[in-house]
């Protein structure tokens, strides 16, 4: 007789597997996060107004107040914008931050007068990051050692208004606001509770792997048992037909697999040379920016188009043999998923080219490449089961994502958008996924927590929905087939 | 012994009958705006119920049309029942159609483990009777290049080795399928044969009332999508041929 499929897991190491992978995911996430996972850039942050005149000629004896306050969590520096009368001057100007709350002289520094350039800027920095100038009267103020005629002016924009701001010029209140900025850090609510959420998810996945087992124990079906008996059954033939579909893509080409990893490289050699000798666009590691969008907005391409014809293009097996029929849609995305760690390759090796070097927030990559392949198979699957029933969504789509990559900054900078098509980002998936990435290669730092949640839930959202209208849909699939 | 391996529960089928199947999106808007969405119903099995015993070869008759093949495909789980439900407890392999899912840029090989996963075998017991599939098609060193390069008789012995070497819990045969040459058409019938014999529960759909009697004890005859009889093979070939 056929050995009989080992139907049933082995439910006590699966869940010790995954608690264990949970604990370690979560210390090494902490980790890697390092001191992103604490502080972010503060959202209290000023930024600098628009210049629009000179203060005062800032000769000896002068000086320049401004009072202002700012949620800044940690301050760590301040900025001043300088005009010169376009002159050489000479002299040194000083810039000194005052809490006026109790007196005491917050940050300082001196600077060469004669080497401050017309527009140019100066800042001063904090030592450590100062935590007690949160909504503090603080004043910023300048002086200087300069003659009249070879002194440089702090410039101010005179219509900007902000509240609890006011500006004296040699003690004489003036209406507008001094060209000046002040930046620091907060920290991170989740960052100081990270240990608390590790030990509540964690206890909530023990909890749940217990409540699993009791409900097994009772002889209960459940959905999780049910997926992990379908893991453990159709595993094989997910393997199978993976490998099938890579080993048909580049059968009978020369070069085979070689084309995997070239692909990304001609497409980012042929948008590099067009878009930074046409468009010019002020965007640092330009290579490893467009390369990264490339890639991963290549993959969901591949992905969803994949998807759309996998129920279709095997009609012959699903009208003679049962298989769950989200095995199609899901080899079609693992499929692409094994070009898309292939493509991985040139990406890594452009950033280091362009003498990037690996920080360990590299290791971060498989979390968005995570998000973006369940994302990828949620959107799929709505694909695959909208064919079969309405052809024309193939013609629909490639014209939607068409306009998706678009809209996506690929090889455009965000900052080129205009702020009313700029909320478009903002309910862009892909967009969630593509910034997580370069994050981690070009500035080598992770991004906020904020991103991780919404990578997550952006991804399992479309996972949800996708699921939910295949699995209305399926039985219905063979009719129409 | 005698577990119930199959069971099925007043199932009923009806198909849609709409004259021209609407396959675009606008087609389905302005059909659906001039009122027009209406369909033609096609009962295919109209509350049919029986059960098959573990071990049992169960005989399918009936003429063209009378929803044999939907009552196959239902059993084998391709199509759900509009009404009514199927019970199978154990693995199905259904001999409906043979080598549905070869790939003609893959090898003889490849194409067996690929066949074998998708008619849900697991990787070591295709592992362990690879040899078997192998020397039963009698393919010898073509087994190792692509599929397009075989005759349509080399196709047929692959496909009918792979879904023939393993012995599945229930069986679903479509007619008994003699491939190749005369030789080997000797060999696949011989298989068959013994395949049903041996201890598997089998629904067995046939034309040939001889080959009925000599498979099966039990018979059910379908007509127009309803059990017209069911019982002894002898009585019920016996009514249906009178």
């Amino acid at each position: 007789m056929r050995k009989k499929q080992a139907a049933d897991v082995n439910l006590k190491r699966v869940a010790l597997w995954i608690t264990g992978a949970y604990a370690l995911l979560a210390v090494l996430l902490y980790i890697l996060m390092g001191y992103q996972l604490h502080f972010r850039e503060s959202r209290g942050n000023l930024a600098m107004p628009t210049a629009e005149t000179g203060t005062v000629e800032l000769v000896q004896g002068s000086a320049v107040e401004q009072r202002f306050s700012a949620k800044i969590q940690r301050l760590e520096s301040v900025t001043v914008q300088w005009g010169t009368y376009y002159r050489p001057n000479a002299g040194t100007v000083t810039i000194e931050l005052f809490n006026e709350a109790d007196g005491t002289l917050l940050m300082s520094g001196s600077f060469d007068a004669a080497a401050i350039a017309e527009g140019g800027t100066t800042e001063i920095n904090a030592e450590e990051p100062i935590e007690t100038a949160y909504l503090a009267p603080l004043l910023l103020r300048i002086t200087s050692d300069s003659q009249p005629g070879s002194a440089v002016s702090p410039l101010m924009s005179a219509s900007a208004k902000e509240e609890g701001f006011s500006l004296n010029l040699n003690g004489a209140p003036t209406n507008g606001v001094l060209c000046f900025s002040a930046s620091g850090e907060d920290y991170i609510w989740t960052g100081l509770h990270y240990w608390e959420f590790a030990a509540g998810f964690g206890l909530l996945l023990v909890l749940s792997e217990l409540f699993i087992w009791n409900q097994h124990k009772k002889g209960k079906h459940s959905y999780v048992i049910n997926a992990l008996i379908a893991i453990k059954k159709y595993g094989f033939l997910i393997r199978q037909m993976v490998s099938r579909d890579f080993k048909l893509k580049y059968k009978r080409s020369i070069l085979g697999v070689f084309w995997s990893f070239l692909n990304p490289l001609l497409t980012m050699a042929v948008q590099y040379a067009v878009f930074s000798s046409l468009f010019r666009f002020d965007i640092p590691y330009y290579p490893v920016y467009l390369i990264t969008g490339i890639v991963l907005f290549n993959f969901f391409t591949e992905a969803s188009n994949m998807s759309l014809t996998s129920i279709l293009g095997n009609s012959g097996l699903i009208t003679k043999v049962y298989v769950p029929k989200y095995i199609y849609p899901l080899t079609r995305v693992l499929s692409s998923l094994v070009n898309l760690v292939i493509a991985l390759i040139p990406l890594l090796l452009v950033a280091l080219f362009s003498g990037l070097l690996p920080t360990k927030a590299w290791l971060l990559l498989p979390f968005p490449l995570l998000c973006l392949t369940v994302f990828s198979l949620g959107f799929g699957l709505i694909l695959a089961s909208a064919m079969v029933f309405f052809r024309d969504v193939q013609f629909l789509w490639g014209v939607m994502n068409m306009i998706w990559m678009y809209m996506t900054p690929i090889f455009y900078p965000e900052s080129i958008l205009p702020k009313s098509v700029a909320r478009v980002l903002e309910v862009n998936p892909l967009y969630y996924f593509i910034s997580f990435a370069r994050s981690c290669v070009i500035n080598g730092v992770s991004p906020e927590p904020m991103a991780y949640v919404q990578c997550v839930g952006v991804a399992l959202l479309m996972l949800l929905v996708g699921a939910f209208v295949f699995y209305k849909t399926q039985d219905k699939f063979v009719l129409y087939l | 012994m005698s577990r119930t391996m199959i069971e099925v529960n007043d199932v009923t089928m009806r198909f849609h009958m709409n004259n021209d199947k609407i396959m675009s999106l606008k087609e389905f808007v302005t059909t659906a705006l001039r009122g027009k969405l209406h369909y033609d119903e096609f009962t295919a099995l109209d509350h049919v119920s029986f059960s098959v015993q573990q071990g049992e070869t169960l005989g399918l008759i009936g003429r063209n049309g009378a929803g044999k093949s939907t009552m196959l495909k239902v059993i084998s789980g391709i199509l759900k029942p509009t009404g009514g439900n199927v019970a199978v407890h154990g693995n199905v392999v259904p001999m409906l159609e043979l080598g549905c899912g070869f790939d003609f840029d893959l090898t003889g090989r490849e194409n067996i483990f690929l066949n074998g996963a998708i008619l849900g075998y697991t990787e070591e017991y295709l592992k362990e009777k690879y040899g078997e599939i192998v020397e039963f098609s009698e393919l010898g060193a073509f087994i190792e290049s692509p599929l397009r390069n075989y005759s349509s008789g080399m196709l047929a012995r692959l496909a009918f080795s792979v879904a023939a070497m393993v012995q599945p819990e229930v069986l679903i045969v479509d007619e008994i399928l003699a491939v190749g040459d005369a030789e080997f058409q000797e060999k696949s019938r011989a298989r068959m044969m013994e395949l049903m014999g041996g201890g598997t529960t089998v629904l067995f759909v046939s034309h040939s009332l001889d080959q009925i009697r000599e498979m099966c004890r039990r018979v059910i005859w379908l007509e127009q999508g309803h059990v017209k009889m069911m019982g002894p093979a002898d009585e019920i070939c016996e009514a249906y041929t009178g």
